[in-house]
């Protein structure tokens, strides 16, 4: 038997339009963790798919624990063979408890009916030996925070033995708790000797977890090898394929005008008498735990959801939202975090995701769309963005999660606003394209439009903002200058749960 | 202390809520026609009632297995036609009556295979797949005797039976057709909270993508929960046929949405993986109280259905407000 768990040479596989793979190779050893990286849409999900059984591949030799797989794997056979994967997109039936969940497609049977209670103990047990003890199996997953779901997602990738486990961006959507949480897991897994193969785009992360590195770029294998043997800059020179020295370019533009300013703002639990101010040519960045009520304070300015009291003066003028189409139509725009649930219409091809929102701009006085400026939009688009698309009438579903992304934050660009929130704008996002978004950040505060971000990535927030405010618990706990404050200070402020907030 | 904490985990069933609200609305739609008339308590009227709900509640488990799995079932007010049309031919042209139950049951199943051809393999949406069963089921039920409706079914031993057994007969005050409906509402009770088909009719109602990433099979599913639909049609259309002692062309017309407002008054979501059948039982008497209560109570049949429209949807909404709140209140 070979040295590898897992084998992977010569793998194609193309979709209509896109080579997503050409003549990939990976190698898998026992008992290690290897990080898969690349851009968006390199084809690392897909490389992933092809191994656990849901694409099949074009060409190419696999071979799982000295198996030579002949033809075509499906998902079974893969999880059969030991091979579980963990979405990119978490997979889970909300409506179901997490016992049912982790045992969906291959319940326990007994007497002709579902051995709940025996499920229930197995699961519990699974649980347990992640060292999760206070889960209960009966709780219904869609009630559960997303870091837990996840957990649920690994414990039934053990409940088939996995000896191979792979995880498509599992810290993408976590909280910093969580991860520390999960990275506790994978280091427990490697002990039992599952080898993991671990996709993230968080670079800063990897040094806590992994062993091995293997890079690919734009559908191609181009290294591999340990990951102590690397320097951050070769990492990401080999993913890029050019050098990038700035990961966070920061633009310094003198601080113009107020151009909102929040009084006193009041919206359910999570956002309790918010106030702040937004300068011509700042970024002011929004800093807190997962949960601290920043997302339901942009949703509340943006009339996504519904204000109790509190006022939005932009521009000298007290504003009345009640909608977001209010918000749209007077100059503020905001770029949602859930990309699936909120930012994108995934059925709907990229040209009319890009265009929905900018309808009023692309109708004539009858309401006829006018293809032309509509193509003009969608060109300006895709170029600002690079985004990575067979062609503007293919699927927004079809694109790699990271260029899903960028559709959303270009259909928000198409426009002239006069404030624009971000809100978890790099969740996904390659190094390149982070950098392509926090330039467009910079071209906004130029042309002196005010930017708003919201951000759970430290780095992001101290390294692209002007000014930070932190938020604990739906209350604005402090505000730091980013240049000379310590991330102590910010956690500080992001944990002042009991205290009266200044 | 013991007895609040097993209220509470019954309440946090996930539906169990719903499902009670409906119940509560029995109640009070019941107390508001006994003051109206005070007929409406009598045993007179109450025992005549329970039978009325049977064909309610038989589609409305159908359609909201059916639900629960994220599809809809327009086929089944058709196929009731059809059943009823198919087995009363067969009766009035000699064949045994038990024989041509049978027949029928087959050919009902035979659609329900076909809506899930249609829907679980073929993709199409279900509300065209089952369009297009619904048309051509009416136009078999109207062919088989030759446009007409049929006669009388007759009175020997057998067809006098099934008379017995679907509609006429009972033991003390529950009808037979009452204790049929019951079972089949326990068995399928039972099949969706215990059996692995129930748990996988959730799961691909609940997020289709990873149901079947999980292993499960998605043709199997839908076509099951589309057999389960054809069947309770099917006992719904020999009801209907044993209490006319005869076919009719017209024979469930628009029942489908009677499913489906059975359905949804008892707590199933017609967006699919949630909702708990018992509900369905108090779903089918709200349907049947209002057009029994309202006819006691004199209102114009005009009047009596934008009345039960506007309630229908008024308990729906209701039951969304109810839900939503929890959610706000719930929400971190
Ligand atoms: N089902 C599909 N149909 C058509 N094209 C697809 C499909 N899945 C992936 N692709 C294409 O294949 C390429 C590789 O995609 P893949 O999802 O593997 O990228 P990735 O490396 O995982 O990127 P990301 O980091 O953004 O998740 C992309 O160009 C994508 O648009
Ligand atoms: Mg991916």
């Amino acid at each position: 038997m070979s040295e590898y768990v897992v084998l992977m040479e010569h793998i194609t596989k193309t979709f209509p339009g896109v080579k997503a793979l050409d003549d990939v190779q990976l190698h898998l050893k026992t008992g290690e963790v290897m990080a898969l990286l690349g851009e968006n849409g390199a084809g690392k999900s897909t490389l992933m798919k092809i191994l656990s059984g849901v694409y099949t591949r074009d060409s190419g030799k696999m071979e799982i624990f000295g198996q030579d797989i002949v033809g075509d794997l499906n998902t079974k056979q893969a999880q059969d063979l030991g091979v579980a994967i963990i979405h990119q997109e978490l997979n889970m039936c909300q409506h179901l408890t997490v016992a049912n969940n982790m045992f969906l497609g291959r319940e326990l049977i007994k007497n002709g009916r579902l051995d709940t209670k025996e499920m229930n103990r197995q699961a519990q047990e699974q649980l347990a030996k992640l060292g999760i003890m206070d889960l209960d199996p009966n709780a219904t997953v869609g009630d559960l925070p997303v870091g837990r779901q996840q957990m649920v997602e690994i414990a039934k990738a053990l409940l088939i033995n996995a000896k191979v486990l792979i995880m498509d961006e599992p810290s993408s959507s976590l909280s910093n708790a969580e991860i520390t949480e999960m990275f506790r897991i994978v280091h427990e897994l490697k002990a039992m000797g599952t080898a993991i193969v671990y996709i993230s785009h968080r670079l800063q992360e990897l040094h806590n977890i992994v062993d091995s590195v293997t890079i690919m770029r734009d559908g191609k294998y181009i290294t591999e090898g340990k990951f102590k043997d690397f320097t951050m800059e070769e990492i990401i020179a080999n993913m890029v394929g050019r050098e990038i020295t700035n990961q966070f370019p920061r633009d310094q533009v003198a601080r113009g005008k107020k151009i909102l300013e929040i009084k006193n703002l009041n919206a359910g639990r999570m956002v309790r008498d918010v106030s702040f101010d937004l300068y011509e040519g700042e970024v002011l960045g929004f800093s807190g735990l997962v949960g601290a009520g920043r997302t339901e304070t942009m949703r509340a300015i943006f009339g996504a959801d519904v204000k109790e009291s509190g006022e939005i003066i932009l521009d000298g003028k007290k504003l009345t939202i009640r909608k977001p189409d209010d918000a749209i139509r007077q100059g503020i725009v905001l770029a949602p975090e859930d990309r699936k649930k909120e930012g994108l219409c995934t059925k709907l091809s990229i040209r009319d995701n890009i265009a929905l929102p900018n309808l009023d701009l692309i109708c004539n006085s009858t309401g006829k769309i006018n293809k032309k400026i509509e193509d003009e939009m969608i060109e300006k688009g895709k170029n600002s963005l690079t985004i990575k698309m067979p062609g503007p009438d293919s699927q927004a579903g079809s694109l790699s999660g990271g260029n899903q992304q960028k559709v959303v934050v270009a259909k928000w660009l198409a426009r002239e606003s006069r404030v624009v929130i971000f809100d978890e704008p790099t969740r996904g996002i390659d190094v390149a394209a982070k950098v392509e978004i926090y330039q467009i950040i910079n071209t906004l505060k130029k042309r002196g439009i005010g930017v708003i971000i919201v951000s759970s990535e430290m780095p992001e927030v101290m390294g692209i903002s002007d000014r930070v405010i932190v938020m604990c618990n739906g209350k604005v706990t402090g505000e730091v200058d980013p240049r000379t404050v310590s991330e102590e200070e910010i956690m500080t402020y992001a944990t002042q749960f009991g205290e009266n907030a200044s | 202390m013991e007895k609040k904490n097993s209220f509470h985990k019954f309440m946090s069933i996930p539906g169990m809520a719903s499902v009670l609200t409906a119940f509560v609305g029995v109640v009070i739609l019941m107390i508001i026609f006994t003051f109206m008339n005070p007929n409406f308590i009598s045993q007179r009227n109450l025992v005549p009632l329970s039978r009325s709900i049977c064909p309610y509640l038989l589609v409305g488990i159908g359609q909201g297995i059916v639900c629960i799995t994220g599809n809809i079932d327009l086929s089944i007010g058709s196929v009731l036609g059809m059943s009823a049309m198919i087995s009363a031919t067969l009766i009035c042209n000699g064949v045994n009556p038990i024989l041509a139950l049978v027949i029928t049951i087959i050919a009902c199943l035979a659609v329900g295979v076909v809506n899930g051809v249609l829907v679980g393999k073929f993709k199409l949406p279900p509300f065209i797949g089952t369009l297009g069963t619904m048309t051509i089921c009416r136009g078999l039920a109207e062919i088989v005797n030759g446009n007409y409706n049929t006669g009388d079914i007759g009175t020997s031993g057998m067809a006098t039976a099934i008379r017995d057994i679907f509609y006429y007969g009972k033991v003390g005050f529950i009808y037979y057709g009452v204790i049929v409906s019951l079972i089949i509402w326990f068995v399928f009770n039972y099949i969706m909270n215990y059996t692995r088909t129930g748990r996988h009719i959730y799961a691909i109602g609940s997020n289709v993508d990873a149901a079947r990433l999980s292993g499960v099979d998605v043709f199997k599913t839908t076509t099951v929960a589309y057999l389960i639909s054809a069947f309770c049609s099917c006992i719904a259309g020999f009801i209907t046929m044993a209490a006319a002692g005869m076919g009719s062309m017209q024979a469930g017309l628009s029942y489908e949405m009677y499913g489906v407002a059975a359905a949804v008054i008892g707590g199933i979501s017609t967006l699919g993986g949630s909702g708990l059948l018992v509900g369905t039982i108090a779903g089918a008497s709200v349907w049947a109280i209002l057009q029994n209560g309202l006819t006691l109570a004199n209102v114009p049949v005009a009047i009596r259905n934008i009345v039960i429209g506007v309630i229908v949807v008024a308990c729906v909404l209701l039951d969304i407000m109810r839900r939503n709140g929890v959610k706000l209140g719930k929400k971190k």
